[in-house]
């Protein structure tokens, strides 16, 4: 029993007292301050510029005649690195100006490819246009749609606001206009400007690595592919969910299953701890990773190498926790059992067993757990799949927004999984202190009420009381 | 401690009517006998001898106490006596058979708490029969029976959890006499008690025992206990363990609380601490004088 502090005066309790707990209000307070710490520090980084936003998130974008790499609206830039960018294609601004005066207006280059140049050129104002809502997302080549633009800016009759056209690059347009009406005052395809125009100065406004993307951005991304349908025969997210429960579950279950039985016999008989437990000592210092390519060449592809990987990387630390805790059974409930009269085979099954249960279920939680870590390697081994396959393909496409919602998800089922088994032990151990720990909170009462059998079949999970009348009849 | 009032009486005296239950009490068949009991243990610094030479016996509803110093093997001669631990020489004789392992005719209550925490009060009662197989109402009707004389029925469907020290020790002893065992054999039970808790269930006890047919071998190390509850008192010396002296408790039963000051009572006591602690015979304080002031605080 804990010593509780109800009917003390909260306030005058210290917050910090060398192992003293703090009264409920104050444990639950910061039970949800712990995770809306990590949010707050998230959702500040997102959207506070002063806090880190080391890069330039391109508006306008950034390439130039003589750069192979090309920068592009919504590219990211370091903050050290734009204002080179600037500059150089202030210097090809100026040289294309001195060309203007010089006999060489086209800079020894051929008019096709001033052409095409100047296209490129116009089409630069797109997204900015489209983020102020004046061409469509779909027009972003309609170039007589951003020609009419070009007009407006320079006539003053097109104010942009989000983003602002810097001014500038307003000047830009202006110049750039004054050539373009000399030849069409509408888009003319057959009919395009021959002469250099300046290219727009790069815009763009500071933001964080393409990896971190901002809570909204993220609960979007989860919001859309939760609900959009997959492309094709891809499988759905919920799908891939179940996919990648199954391996998980599939494993953790198969070693349970081999692995809780030759752990009590090894806590229980010392014959078969030395048999058995040195070798699983060894094995279990061999990373499961490092046997994918094996287990795919003996399980072939699809799931079963993988819920091999998740198997072997959980049997042998399973045996290892199980043998162990059965060791740790009270030897005098065994001295008391045998001088009541039990024979090895029911110290075994009605003392042993019985008498790790609540222990053993904890090793399990903890294992399951354990099984989660092994899921991504699984997954990635053999044909990818699950929630992993996705992760790995959206990454591959930095469509990082895409990938912190199913990271998010498999530590919600992980965490909830194993909330709901820690509450539901004192349901199925009722003897325990949090038995009647867990009888006193309310909705664990509803559950014991509702399945009266779940109570009944705890206490009787034992394979003996064949006859019911023997059983007490709960008050 | 000084020798004042135990000077007085000779715990050897007995009144008539003691030495008629004493006479009364060695007519009784032998439940229990020990004989020759030896036990060495293997240690990386060679062999200890635990236990030397004991022999004793124990009559039918008699009620012996084991008492010694620390180290002196009570509990290796109770766990060898539960067959817990095997002899190394001599034998122990159950009804005159040789006793080999542990056996639901010999019931144990531990010092630390046994109680099957998994199992209710009254399936706690009913785990012996059960093991020899017996099933159906009659077993549980009888589990009722035991957990009535120690006076629990309001607790047969509660967990060992929710009892108190007390009360679990009190199961302990229903669920080893359930299977009615020729001998009690109980292991300071009352040990991990407090003092008030502990003196109520010396009085259970002897009530329980004063109902039954039943013989109780008890382990303790408080002469108070001792001298309480026993009819004969063995006590054991240490290293190696062996029968000191083997005390007839002048004490009339039945045994009452405020019968601790009366002489015969102390003078038994008396005895035993001279057996246990020869050493601090006559002695006063052992630790030097040393005297601690606070400032400010002169008493003069």
């Amino acid at each position: 029993m804990r010593f509780s502090h109800r009917g003390t005066k909260d306030s005058r309790e210290p917050w910090f007292g060398v192992r003293r707990d703090l009264s409920a209000k104050r444990s639950s307070i910061l039970s949800l301050v712990s995770f809306a710490l990590p949010l707050a520090i998230w959702a500040g980084v997102s959207y506070l510029p002063f806090l880190w936003h080391p890069d330039i998130r391109l508006q306008i974008s950034a390439d130039r005649e003589d750069v192979a790499t090309v920068y592009i609206a919504g590219d990211r830039v370091s903050k050290g690195f734009f204002p080179q960018i600037t500059s150089a294609v202030r210097d090809q601004n100026a040289s294309i100006e001195a060309q203007w005066k010089s006999d060489d207006p086209l800079g020894g280059s051929t008019e096709s490819a001033v052409r095409r140049s100047n296209k490129k050129i116009l089409r630069h104002l797109a997204p900015v246009l489209i983020s102020n809502g004046v061409i469509d997302e779909g027009q972003s080549k309609d170039d007589a749609a951003i020609y009419r633009a070009w007009k407006d800016i320079a006539e003053g009759t097109l104010d942009l606001d989000s983003p602002e056209l810097a001014g500038e690059n307003i000047t830009i347009v202006q110049q750039n206009w004054k050539s373009m009406r000399s030849v069409s005052e509408t888009y003319d395809s057959d009919n395009s400007i021959s002469r250099p125009l300046l290219s727009l100065i790069p815009q763009g406004k500071s933001a964080n690595p393409d990896y971190l993307p901002s809570p909204d951005q993220v609960v979007a991304a989860g919001v859309k592919i939760f609900t959009q349908p997959p492309e094709g025969d891809r499988p759905s997210m919920l799908q891939r969910v179940g996919h990648s429960m199954r391996i998980v579950f599939g494993g953790f279950f198969l070693a349970a299953l081999i692995g809780v039985p030759v752990g009590v016999l090894c806590g229980t008989y010392s014959f078969f701890s030395k048999l058995v437990e040195p070798f699983t000592d060894f094995f279990r210092y061999m990373p499961a990773p490092t046997f994918s390519t094996l287990l795919v060449a003996i399980f072939l592809a699809n799931d079963a190498p993988k819920i091999a990987l998740v198997f072997v990387g959980t049997f042998f630390q399973l045996v290892l926790v199980v043998s162990n805790t059965t060791r740790r059974l009270d030897l005098p409930l065994l001295e008391a059992a045998q001088t009541l009269g039990a024979n090895q085979m029911q110290l075994l099954m009605r003392v042993v067993i019985p008498g790790i249960l609540p222990n053993l279920y904890n090793d399990l939680r903890i294992l399951l757990g354990w099984a989660w870590t092994w899921l991504v390697i699984a997954e990635l081994i053999g044909v990818k799949s699950g929630l992993t396959e996705f992760i790995e393909t959206q990454g591959r496409f930095r469509n990082f927004d895409m990938v912190y919602p199913v990271i998010i998800l498999i530590g919600l089922i992980g965490f909830f999984t194993d909330q709901i088994l820690a509450l539901l032990r004192g349901v199925v151990f009722p003897y325990t202190d949090e038995g009647s720990a867990a009888s006193a909170n309310p909705v664990i009462k509803a559950l014991l009420f509702l399945p009266r059998w779940f109570k009944d079949a705890a206490e009787q999970r034992l394979p003996h009381l064949p006859d019911k009348s023997t059983h007490p009849t709960r008050a | 401690m000084k020798p004042s009032l135990p000077d007085a009486i000779d715990y050897r005296e007995q009144s008539p009517e003691v030495q008629e239950r004493f006479s009364r009490l060695k007519e009784r068949p032998v439940v229990l006998s020990v004989e020759g009991l030896g036990k060495t243990f293997p240690t990386p610094g060679g062999e200890v001898t635990a236990l030397k030479g004991v022999d004793f016996e124990v009559f039918r509803r008699e009620f012996m106490c084991v008492i010694g110093p620390s180290g002196c093997g009570k509990s290796t001669l109770i766990r060898i006596l539960a067959g817990l631990e095997t002899e190394s020489g001599g034998q122990v004789l159950l009804d005159g058979n040789p006793v080999a392992g542990p056996g639901p005719d010999r019931g144990m209550v531990f010092q630390s708490y046994t109680l099957f925490p998994w199992l209710t009060v009254k399936q706690n009662v009913m785990f012996g029969p059960k093991m020899e197989g017996k099933s159906g109402s009659s077993v549980e009707g009888e589990a009722r029976q035991w957990i009535d004389l120690v006076g629990l029925s309001q607790f047969e469907n509660s967990y060992p959890h929710q009892l108190s020290g007390g009360m679990k020790q009190r199961v302990a002893i229903a669920r080893a006499l359930a299977n009615r065992p020729r001998i009690l054999l109980m292991d300071e039970p009352f040990g991990a008690l407090d003092a008030q808790t502990r003196a109520q269930m010396q009085s259970y006890l002897l009530q329980i025992w004063r109902n039954l047919d039943i013989t109780i071998l008890f382990i303790t190390h408080d002469l108070d206990e001792a001298v309480f509850l026993a009819d004969r008192i063995l006590v054991l010396k240490a290293n190696p363990g062996e029968v000191d002296e083997i005390i007839e408790v002048p004490v009339p039963r039945p045994r009452r609380l405020d019968q601790s000051i009366e002489p015969e009572f102390i003078a038994t006591k008396h005895r035993i601490n001279q057996l246990i602690h020869p050493e601090s015979e006559g002695k006063e304080d052992t630790l030097p004088f040393a005297r601690m002031t606070v400032e400010g605080d002169d008493v003069e």
